[in-house]
């Protein structure tokens, strides 16, 4: 019992130092700019902490008067989120599908495909937004139609990833015993991605819903819109009630999507 | 019998047909509310394609200019937002865990919850009055608004972790603290930074949008060339914004997957 046995440590596994200090470098380097060039300062914020609290004070409680005028356009926003997920979401099936790189036709097409597919995604909703505004006037329209082109590029990123992780066995299986290549994907590959694929649009949706609040600033329809004037008339109990109600809105949505997602599952 | 046999039974269809049903019915009575008319959509794709001519050729002039600083600008809110969340997120995701703490997770939850409903740019709105006009207000509102989401993730990874190490410092005599910073930490960060540097990609797309309520950032420059109707100028925006959103996805990307594989 009083002899203790000899504890040898194992050697601690060595370290890439010059790695490590080019990381570490690096990202301090990159907070020093990006704070500098951004204006940053604690002490800034600390001294307008008390604005802060005014403005809090100031949008507490919320207008709840303002409701009955807050139905239309809250309405118009879920109704411009409903176009733009079905369309896009049935424009991105064949998008999402030819950029799948183990079902798209060829490689030439999964290139031009798949290049398009990242474009799309990285133009702004905005963009989309004052494009079709002016091509059919600012309002409803136009947002449900930015939002389709949002859409696309949401569900077919996500889709084509997840298209390209599913069992190929399925798939080969039909292509081997002759069948062609739009058997093999209705019945290879759209019985094993179709869970995805409702799971994604119910998340598009979710976004289309928020993303409704951002083209209303831009004038494309919705609660944005209603959102904006208020702000801009500094009635901030009345934001914070529209707030309030796309909050809710968005929490509601999200627990329904939740409840159908774990169905799927 | 041999019929039968060969088709699978179909008990979801039946399911399938209603959903269908019920999305086409409310996709129809919201074109109808909206006030969408066939005329309108024959008119639209040459009407784009019309104002599409305008955006050519891009001003790049203006680009190297004007464009290129309000980029920087924006990765610069995007950077900071995301250092803001991660340092704020890294002890949250520990607490929500609800293998680790198992009283403290659920309202750490709830937490982050909240603050995900929030986008970043009504969270602008109520910072561009507190800090003033610019990306600042921008930086802070993504930097809050990522928090939620990072919460989340990182929980989710630190209750995926394998508890044996954890068990291990404990039962040699280790306090809570030595556990995590010993069995849970080392298991969890490489996947929490790669959530990081994904969210950094997240938010440089965000803090191009901010613009519009006075955030900092790409996104004014934007805004202001669309609505003036300077479409060469907005080309050169469009152009440059895409060129570097797709290189930092790319850097970040191959850096993520190394930290993965590693």
């Amino acid at each position: 019992m009083t002899t203790r046995a000899r504890v040898t440590l194992p050697p601690k596994p060595a370290r890439n130092w010059p790695l490590w200090l080019g990381v570490l470098g690096f990202l301090t380097l990159m907070t020093l700019w990006s704070a500098h060039g951004i204006g940053f300062s604690l002490f800034d914020l600390i001294c307008n902490l008390a604005r802060g609290s005014r403005l809090l004070e100031e949008s507490w409680p919320p207008d709840f008067g303002f409701i009955p005028r807050l139905f239309q356009p809250f309405m118009e926003t879920i109704f411009i989120a409903i176009i733009g997920t079905v369309v896009g979401g049935i424009l991105a099936i064949p998008i999402a599908i030819l950029a799948a790189r183990n079902l798209t036709l060829g490689p030439l097409i999964w290139f031009a495909d798949r290049n398009f597919m990242n474009i799309l995604r990285t133009l702004p909703d905005l963009f989309w937004a004052m494009l079709f505004a002016s091509a059919v006037g600012f309002g409803p329209v136009a947002g449900a139609l930015a939002l389709s082109m949002f859409t696309i590029a949401v569900i077919s990123k996500l889709w084509s990833e997840s298209l390209e992780a599913i069992d190929m066995g399925l798939p080969e299986a039909i292509r081997a015993v002759g069948g062609t290549w739009r058997e093999m994907i209705q019945f290879g590959a759209m019985p094993q991605g179709l869970p995805h694929y409702v799971s994604y649009a119910l998340y598009a949706f979710e976004l289309n819903v928020r993303a409704s609040m951002v083209l209303g600033l831009v004038g494309a329809g919705g609660i944005g819109m209603i959102l904006k004037t208020q702000q801009a008339n500094f009635e901030y109990e009345r934001v914070t009630m529209i707030i309030l109600a796309v909050l809710i809105a968005v929490l509601i949505i999200e627990e329904i999507s939740e409840a159908i997602r774990r169905r799927l599952a | 019998m041999s019929d039968r046999a060969l088709t699978p039974p179909g008990q979801r269809i039946g399911w399938a047909t209603w959903t269908t049903f019920i999305i086409a019915a409310l996709f129809l009575v919201s074109l109808w509310a909206i006030e969408f008319s066939p005329e309108i959509m024959l008119k639209v794709p040459f009407a784009v394609a019309e104002d599409l001519k305008s955006y050519y050729p891009p001003d790049m002039a203006y680009g190297w200019n004007a464009v290129l600083p309000a980029i920087v600008e924006s990765i610069q809110i995007a950077w900071i937002g995301t250092i803001i969340a991660a340092i704020l997120s890294l002890p949250l995701a520990l607490f929500g865990a609800r293998t680790l703490f198992p009283r403290v997770a659920r309202g750490v939850k709830f937490v982050s919850a909240t603050a995900r409903a929030f986008p970043e740019i009504l969270l602008a709105i109520y910072f561009v009055p507190i800090v003033g006009l610019g990306p600042f207000a921008g930086a802070l509102a993504i930097g809050i608004s990522s928090v939620g989401m990072l919460t989340k993730l990182g929980a989710e990874v630190v209750e995926s972790i394998d508890f044996g190490p954890v068990e291990a410092v404990e039962a040699s005599g280790g306090s809570r603290i030595l556990a995590l910073r010993y069995a849970v930490l080392p298991q969890v960060l490489p996947e929490i930074v790669a959530h990081w540097l994904f969210r950094f990609e997240l938010n440089i797309r965000a803090s191009a949008v901010l613009g519009v309520v006075g955030a900092g950032g790409v996104g004014g420059v934007l805004l202001n060339t669309l609505s003036y109707r300077h479409l060469e100028k907005a080309a050169a925006v469009l152009l440059l914004t895409i060129i570097v959103v797709l290189a930092i996805d790319m850097i970040s990307g191959s850096i993520r997957r190394r930290i993965i594989n590693s």
